[in-house]
């Protein structure tokens, strides 16, 4: 089957059973490794990305849903080497520990301040729901208020 | 890479063991005595004053550093990065001692193939504490190398030349470190210059961003499953889902007609589907059908039963002064049980192997905390001589010991073999979950004598678990000479020595595999021992802190260092047995690897869950080369010891272990990790001391403490639970 | 006489028997366990066992989050309905949940899928009081009772119960223990015989 999308805004297909998990055309198909695979039963948000905006665990999301979707993953958060207010945030409070879990939070991280501009740590606790096994939820707290700030200096 | 320059050694001696005054204790030498025998009483002796020394390459500076035409500099790091900041603190130590500034370096994974490889491999938070002498040392002599050279080429004195960031100069001559090694064959590696010393340091001590900061924040692809090779195929293997279970009567018939499968390799140790793709190789592997004949039924409470002081084999490890039952003079004794759970690793990235073997050779690209046991491995299983075999360590998307033994790659190895392309090997969640090598469950019998004034007479801790130790990197012949599961014992002597101490552990086989789990037995142990001290204070009408403080003695050589952290912590928490809007206090402290370390848990309770709000911690480390990831490590101690202790445990039933999935393993998230985390840093000694477990220690009892004074009911399980 | 009254009835029975039989062929096939002392003749009785089987229920809680599993435990990582019974800011339903069940992850998916609104809750109710719930217009959004009929015989989210697809080990669901074809006659009979809601 073949299936047409966007990607980071580049145009893309891919010649694959439709049923396969977006994450491994993203990884294999598409050669983005930055969405990570943690469970592949959609418990963990390592695998989330954006389709038209919103946030989706791929890991449980067939490809041949996103047929003219816009699909933004990690690769694509920053804009022409700009780095994403999330990115720049996770950078000055120095989050990441092994990594591997990071992109899928700063994902489901902007996908949550698009419509939630200024969280609170409650907001945060009830919306952030992603698995950190290293355990950086506390520095993570802190980058996303400061996501938060550096998003209302921007626009 | 630029491979092995000759060299002639020249003034650099191998030293074999490292000796530091009151220095912290290694990991696998716990400070104990072994009441038996006497080989394991010498060793346990010699451990007191020394680190177990690093178990490589140390009198090289080429295997480790390399310089760039562009005048950077490569470190090949044996010590891999797994999320504990190895990488960035061992390039602080090398900035340090070859004058240049941080930008300057990258830190990669020593492939094996250059010959640096570390025997004891990544884990016992060692890495900085066992490479700080070397490392420097190493660079401090490659500089000279260097200088030397350069002066060479300058065709001027040595001490004619001043150097800055890579530059040596003098006048309007200039040569970079890439132009001097430019063209090089010929090394004389000279003698060591003297290292810098405290107030020369520019880079130690400072609180540099990581070093690999923006990769991970950008999603590079630098984890072991991110790897790959041209040409490559995907493999998954099957993977017992009983416990002590024969599978029998395998039929691969339907497995092998799946779409994309490529071949279906059965070899004596294991079987797994090579497709073209990862998920076709995944619903081949599926449909591979299997019997399983349990060897015995297995249920947790048949495990538990095992796992209980006075079964199994004993070892008393701590004898200083009577049992608590011996003790003379009047008063009564009090005694209280422990238990913990098993314990999943749960890393993120599931383990896997990407293996190209080609003509007699193979490289594979893999996430692992033990680069040398892996190589090794793969070589005997695949009869190759080891410079054959060549591992690419790959950052490690979580390590905390799950890493230590890699059959992952021994099968990644033989698929590649037999298909004669590159395969990609790796496990679904299910499998890590059930084919863990998990930390082993625990009981402990606390007992203390108490005098009729509410003295502490004495106190002992008995203690029962599984191996963490023989199912992971060490030879079994090094294992069965130390016997006893050193791994468990980790944490379990008492610190209290004013009064007799002492410590027995009982040694059960388990039948599921077992390693070592971040700060090994020193989790279950800590509870257990800090709940039983709060317990005593409550008893004997004593400030749960000043009684700490009170029965360490003097003479521990750490004693003072210890006293100094938990006066700390509680003054910076401002400790009270007093609720405060409805908020309660805990308190704990422990020693770890000569690490102390105090928490103070400040919580309540909410809607009959435990709330944990803050969390105040002391730690003293010796010398902090990098303060904010020494804080980082504490910070995420505490979160995962919350997960730990407050939320995780596996289940077993009919040999089957389970949950199998992130969300049924019930782990501490976001919503549970404290809104403030206040840390005090001391620093005690002037070398620097494990950091990455010993703040996992208190917080397990900090935790139950608060909680028995909020509800006046004593915790004695883990996960910590109202209900 | 006699002798044709005992054909006929004869033949009733059989064919009594055999639509029965078959309007059952689906249900015997399907993997749920129908209790053995269950009484289920009335359409009512039929209807009442499948809106409160746990895979109707399980989206009906009385709390913010939804239930989970055979055991109907609370929703992993303490999802909630949010402002739109369609989840938070942070993730939605539909960012695990799509318009279909996921064979590899394990997730089950219909289109709309969402937890049903507050006024909807029927964890902890009687099958009494979540009929008497569902057929009163001033509790059920207005609905009448035709509105109802086509609800609970044509949503999506309603036959969803009989392709619940496999959990996150790849075991199958356990489906309502009335067929779809027979749980669909009952309401229609039930409906059209004027919904009347027994006492107990």
């Amino acid at each position: 089957m073949k299936i047409s999308f966007i990607v980071n805004g580049e145009n893309r297909s891919v010649e694959v059973d439709g049923n396969t998990p977006l994450l491994w055309v993203i990884r294999d198909g598409l050669d983005l490794k930055g969405t990570k695979f943690g469970c592949g039963k959609a418990a963990c948000g390592a695998c989330t990305i954006h389709v038209d905006g919103q946030a989706v665990r791929s890991c449980s999301y067939p490809v041949k849903m996103a047929e003219g979707k816009a699909i933004t993953t990690i690769e694509g958060l920053s804009k022409d080497g700009q780095l994403h207010p999330v990115q720049q945030a996770w950078k000055e409070e120095v989050v990441p520990q092994c990594g591997y879990c990071q992109p899928g939070f700063m994902m489901a991280t902007a996908a949550m301040l698009d419509k939630i501009p200024n969280p609170t740590d409650e907001d945060i606790d009830d919306n952030i729901i992603n698995v950190c096994r290293c355990a950086t939820y506390y520095r993570m707290r802190k980058a996303i208020h400061r996501a938060a700030v550096l998003n209302s200096e921007n626009s | 890479m630029a491979k092995q320059k000759k060299v002639k050694k020249k003034g650099l001696k191998r030293r074999k063991f490292l000796k530091y005054s009151g220095a912290g204790i290694g990991l696998m030498l716990g400070g104990v005595w072994l009441a038996r025998n006497p080989i394991r009483r010498k060793l346990f002796e010699v451990a007191e004053t020394i680190i177990a020394p690093y178990q490589g390459n140390t009198s090289d500076p080429l295997m480790w550093m390399q310089v760039t035409p562009q005048n950077n500099i490569i470190l090949h790091s044996s010590k891999v990065e797994m999320g504990q900041g190895s990488f960035t603190s061992l390039a602080q130590l090398v900035a340090e001692e070859l004058e240049v500034e941080m930008d300057k370096i990258k830190v990669v994974h020593a492939e094996t193939e250059t010959g640096n490889t570390d025997g004891m491999g990544t884990g016992g938070s060692m890495s900085i504490a066992t490479l700080w002498v070397p490392l420097r040392k190493l660079a401090a002599t490659f500089r000279e190398m260097l200088k030397l050279k350069a002066a060479e080429k300058m065709n001027l004195e040595p001490n004619a030349l001043t150097l800055s960031n890579g530059v040596f100069s003098s006048g309007d001559q200039s040569m970079t470190f890439g132009e001097v090694v430019s063209g090089v064959e010929d090394w004389v590696i000279p003698d060591t210059p003297e290292l810098k010393v405290r107030a020369q340091f520019k880079h130690i001590g400072q609180a540099i961003p990581r070093v690999d900061l923006h990769d991970k924040i950008v999603g590079a692809p630098i984890f072991g499953i991110d790897a790959e090779y041209p040409n490559m195929l995907h493999a998954s293997v099957v993977r017992s889902r009983l416990i002590d279970a024969v599978m029998s009567n395998f039929d691969i018939s339907e497995a092998e007609n799946m779409p994309g499968v490529v071949k279906v390799i059965r070899e004596d140790d294991f079987i797994g589907v090579v497709a073209q793709s990862h998920i076709e190789a995944d619903n081949a592997r599926r449909k591979i059908k299997v019997d399983y004949t349990p060897n015995q039924k297995w249920n947790l409470s048949d495990v538990k039963d095992k796992v209980t002081v006075g079964n199994g084999t004993k070892t008393v490890f701590q004898k200083e002064g009577k049992s608590v039952e011996d003790i003379d003079g009047e008063g009564e004794i009090m005694s209280l049980e422990f238990r913990s759970p098993i314990g999943a690793h749960a890393q993120m990235e599931p383990n896997g192997a990407v293996a190209s073997y080609k003509d007699g050779k193979v490289e594979i690209k893999i996430s692992t905390q033990t680069p040398q046991l892996t190589r090794d491995e793969v070589a005997k299983a695949l009869g190759l001589a080891k410079e054959n075999v060549n591992i690419i360590p790959t950052f490690l998307g979580g390590g905390f010991g799950r890493r230590l033994h890699t059959p992952n790659a021994v099968q990644a190895a033989k698929m590649s073999k037999i298909v004669g392309q590159p395969v990609k090997s790796f496990f679904d969640r299910k499998q890590e979950f059930q084919n863990d090598t998990f930390r082993p469950p625990t009981h402990h019998v606390m007992k203390a004598k108490i005098s009729n004034d509410n003295k502490l007479l004495g106190l002992e801790h008995q203690f029962a678990s599984g191996d963490t130790l023989f199912n992971s990197a060490l030879d079994p012949g090094v294992a069965s000479l130390v016997r006893a599961d050193i791994g468990s014992i980790r944490g379990g002597s008492l610190i209290y020595d004013a009064i007799p101490n002492r410590s027995t552990y009982y040694h059960v086989d388990l039948p599921f595999a077992t390693s070592f789990w971040r700060s090994l037995g020193l989790l279950a142990n800590a509870f257990a021992i800090e709940s039983f001290m709060d317990e005593l204070a409550l008893k004997t009408k004593q400030d749960p802190v000043q009684m700490r403080l009170n029965y360490i003695a003097d003479k521990n050589p750490y004693g003072v260092r210890a006293k100094r952290v938990i006066e700390a912590c509680a003054k910076k928490a401002g400790y009270t047995d007093e609720l405060i809007n409805g908020r309660a206090m805990g308190f704990a402290s422990t020693i770890d690897s000569g690490s102390p370390c105090a928490h103070v848990a400040e919580v309540s309770i909410e809607e009959g869950e435990i709330k944990v709000h803050k969390v105040t911690v002391a730690f003293d480390c010796g010398i902090a080369v990098n303060p904010d990831q020494v804080k980082a490590q504490i910070e995420g101690c505490v979160c995962m010891g919350i997960s730990a202790s407050m939320f995780e445990k596996m289940n077993l039933k009919d040999n089957k272990l389970y949950p199998v999935n992130y969300g049924s393993y019930e782990m501490a998230l976001m919503r549970n990790s404290p809104r403030e985390i206040d840390i005090v840093l001391i620093e005690g000694a002037n070398i620097p001391g494990p950091v990455g477990e010993p703040p996992l220690g208190p917080i397990g009892a900090a935790i139950g403490n608060a909680v028995r004074r909020l509800t006046g009911k004593r915790l004695t399980e883990l996960p910590l639970s109202l209900t | 006489m006699k002798r044709i009254k005992e054909i006929y009835l004869m033949i009733g029975v059989l064919i009594l028997v055999f639509t029965i039989g078959f309007a059952n062929l689906d249900y015997y096939h399907n993997e749920s366990a129908l209790k053995a002392d269950a009484v289920l003749e009335e359409p009512f009785d039929k209807m009442m066992a499948v809106l409160t089987h746990k895979r109707c229920v399980n989206c009906h809680p009385a709390g913010d989050t939804p239930l989970q599993g055979e055991d109907s435990h609370l929703h992993n990582f303490d999802v909630v309905r949010g402002e739109d019974d369609h989840g938070l800011a942070g993730y939605t339903c539909s960012t695990c949940h799509s318009n279909e069940n996921n064979f590899y992850s394990g997730v089950p998916g219909a289109p709309h899928w969402a937890v049903a609104p507050r006024e909807m809750a029927w964890e902890g109710k009687t099958r009494i009081e979540i009929a008497q719930q569902m057929m009163d217009p001033s509790r059920n959004g207005g609905r009448s009772h035709e509105d109802v009929m086509k609800h609970l015989t044509e949503h999506e989210l309603v036959l969803w119960a009989w392709e619940p697809g496999v959990d996150d080990e790849g075991v199958p669901r356990e489906k309502p223990p009335v067929s779809k074809e027979e749980y669909i006659t009952a309401v229609k009979e039930w409906i059209a015989s004027g919904a009347v809601i027994p006492a107990e």
